[in-house]
């Protein structure tokens, strides 16, 4: 790195850090949890009292990032991604949402939804057999969300919600690695995995973990208590480097 | 695999930032590894097998432009592919294949843009550590010659294709990084997770 790539990248930290200080910088929060645990329709009830609170509230899904998301599309198609591969496109995926939707937003003080963030790619990849340190690391600079819900339910429930409207699709029954040729077989046994690895993520982690299999307006009320009481804690100094790469990237001009 | 195919499998890895010279060395150096048995010869493994950086070429502009790191992780994507589909099949009949690039050009070129070693060393950490390593030097106009392969496809991507001498820095950058770059090949250790 040149002298003056350094120097960029010292500004970038400094302001980053000022940022960090700031009450008025965004909020990052992450729901997380295996397929049919009803975080999306929790989403989507969030970002609604969240604007009837006045919080301008911008949401990012997980795999859609307009660059990366028609080159995993498309493979996915064909069943043509290894567990490596798969890994590593939805790590594309995520670096480039990171730096074209969930930093600006950020840093222009907006309310973030992640509906699914980057532990979604955790419990995946390693479920596919891949070594947790080598995905973690993927994913560096991390960015820290400030609240992260996880939707726990076990696998039975999981399989029930998902099968009940439809056919899980081929890589989401996991069967990529299971060798098993019914879907929904599959899924009940690659969704066991999932879960387990989710669950060891949440301690590890210290996830807010929400009882997803109480009723819809149970968890909604206890999603705005737990936010009301968790959102103004300090951000996460691991944040530092996402956000001063990010700046450098920008020539530090915001 | 017999146990004499097993011997005679090799991988070399040959990088360098120009994409002609590149093909001309791993022409040479697939012929020079075998020069009695031509048809121990797997082939040639080049940059973009799967079409990954094809589709991100035609990608709409307002999708935003990807950073060093996405592009190095896409560039990961495509040498997973390469391996699963031509190196590692080569290999297991017992032929010479030849991976120009492999890992050491997207190495120096992360390092050229700024992002830590040790990042870039763990990516790349599922690649098999090659036989033998060829670098190809630059020659006097690099950024010219580099027009075709990863590098100059990257740096010209990095700068959305509008200044040029950033470009040029970049790719400059990347050849003399790489032509430092010890021959010593790094150990790796499979990402795979031991049952």
């Amino acid at each position: 790195m040149s002298l003056s790539d350094q120097a960029a990248l010292q500004r970038a930290r400094k302001l980053a850090r000022r940022r960090f200080a700031d009450p008025t910088r965004g909020l990052l929060v992450a729901f997380e949890g295996p397929d049919g645990s009803g975080k999306t329709t929790q989403r989507k009830l969030f970002k609604t009292w969240l604007k009837s609170e006045g919080y301008d509230v911008v949401t990012t899904k997980w795999n859609s990032s307009a660059l990366i998301k028609p080159i995993i599309k498309s493979r996915k198609a064909v069943r043509a991604l290894s567990p490596e591969e798969f890994s590593l496109l939805h790590g594309a995926d995520f670096r480039h949402r990171v730096e074209q939707v969930i930093l600006p937003a950020l840093w222009d003080g907006k309310l973030v939804i992640a509906d699914r963030f980057l532990f979604t790619g955790l419990a995946r990849d390693v479920a596919r057999g891949l070594d947790l340190d080598w995905v973690l690391r993927l994913y560096q600079p991390l960015l820290w969300p400030d609240l992260v819900f996880y939707f726990a339910v076990s696998p039975v429930t999981s399989g029930k919600r998902v099968t009940a409207t439809r056919m899980p699709s081929f890589y989401e029954a996991g069967q990529d690695v299971t060798d098993v040729d019914d879907p929904v077989e599959s899924y009940q046994r690659f969704i066991a995995r999932v879960i387990r690895e989710y669950e060891s993520l949440a301690l590890i982690f210290n996830f807010i973990t929400v009882d997803a299999e109480q009723s819809i307006a149970e968890q909604h009320r206890q999603i705005r208590d737990l936010f009301l009481d968790g959102k103004r804690r300090p951000w996460s100094r691991w944040n530092l480097d996402a956000v001063a790469e990010w700046l450098s990237l920008n020539g530090a001009r915001r | 695999m017999t146990k004499t195919a097993a011997t005679r499998a090799k991988l070399v890895a040959v990088d360098g930032v120009e994409a002609p010279a590149l093909l001309a060395a791993a022409k040479a150096a697939l012929a020079a590894s075998t020069p009695r048995e031509p048809a121990a010869r797997g082939g040639i493994s080049r940059w973009d097998a799967s079409g990954i950086f094809q589709d991100l070429e035609v990608a709409e502009e307002e999708a935003g432009a990807a950073s060093a790191r996405t592009l190095l992780l896409l560039y990961a994507a495509d040498l997973a592919f390469r391996l699963r589909w031509q190196i590692r099949p080569a290999l297991a009949e017992g032929r010479t294949v030849v991976a120009a690039p492999y890992v050491d050009t997207a190495i120096a070129f992360g390092r050229a843009a700024g992002l830590p070693l040790n990042w870039l060393a763990n990516l790349f950490r599922f690649a098999p550590r090659a036989g033998a390593r060829v670098v190809v030097p630059a020659g006097a106009a690099p950024a010219t010659a580099a027009k075709d392969g990863f590098v100059g496809f990257a740096s010209g991507h990095l700068n959305g294709g509008n200044d040029p001498r950033a470009r040029q820095r970049l790719i400059t950058q990347t050849a003399a990084i790489l032509a430092r770059t010890p021959p010593a090949p790094r150990r790796r250790r499979s990402p795979r997770a031991r049952s």
